[in-house]
């Protein structure tokens, strides 16, 4: 079972690059039970869109 | 119309953008004035079919690319880019107890997607991206703004490509702890 260290930083990784399939495995595993890092997936998956829509222009509607 | 009263708001935008590509804070400036300069000078010729952001945008990308054209003629060794003082992921163990446990707690943020409609949530947003450290800040630039592969900013910063993804990790981190406290936690 992988920490929450090591979660998070697949998670982060898991946009940057295609995880293995035994990374994926386990990464899903983890998130399944621990909601911190559901969360914390929930949130870098917002960063994300915040950046779109900073490129883009904020006051774009 | 092209609305002149934001540009210096876009200008802040502008300075990252061409930050993380250009190395050089001064080379950077000095775009940023040149493409703020043309697009006072071709007002008129905004079309208003794009945001004022993606078409300034455009404009210094175009500059961007030419000074790359004349520094590729001239080529000048970058000291700094080679240190690697992004790295290091030690002071990342601060955030979690030894056993890789959260060491604080990681409430939800419900509908982040509201704050988008905020001005002070972007306030919030821009200071946190300029608390992260400056090799950080270009990693995730060239991520997510300029849309670039993991391989092509290793390339760019001169790192490894397991130092891109720490720096990247890093800068979300960073990201996600500076928001919770600056805005997400401030939030009834």
């Amino acid at each position: 079972m992988l920490s929450c260290k090591e979660a998070s930083r697949l998670a982060s990784q898991e946009q940057d690059r295609e995880l293995t399939a035994t990374e994926q495995v386990s990464l899903r595993a983890h998130l399944f039970v621990c909601t911190q890092c559901q969360h914390f997936a929930a949130q870098i998956d917002f960063l994300k869109r915040a950046m779109k829509r900073y490129r883009v222009d904020k006051d774009d509607k | 119309m092209l609305d002149l009263n934001n540009l210096s708001e876009h200008r802040r935008y502008l300075m990252r953008y061409a930050t993380a590509k250009l190395r050089s804070e001064q080379a950077a400036d000095e775009l940023v004035q040149e493409t703020l300069l043309a697009a006072v000078e071709s007002a008129a010729s905004f079309g208003g079919k794009s945001s004022v952001r993606t078409w300034l945008t455009a404009i210094l990308k175009h500059k961007i690319i030419d000074m790359q054209r004349r520094e590729a003629r001239s080529p000048i060794v970058d000291v700094a880019a080679h240190l690697d003082e992004d790295t290091d992921l030690e002071d990342l163990d601060a955030l979690f107890v030894p056993d890789g446990h959260w060491r604080d707690e990681m409430p939800a943020w419900g509908q982040p997607e509201q704050s988008f409609e905020n001005q002070k949530f972007w306030e919030a947003f821009e200071h946190c991206l300029d608390g992260l450290p400056a090799k950080t800040a270009r990693a995730f630039f060239l991520r997510e703004i300029h849309g670039m592969e993991t391989d092509e900013i290793c390339q760019e910063l001169d790192i490894s490509s397991s130092n891109c993804w720490v720096m990247l990790y890093r800068a979300r981190l960073g990201l996600r702890e500076c928001l919770q406290v600056n805005w997400f936690g401030e939030a009834p």
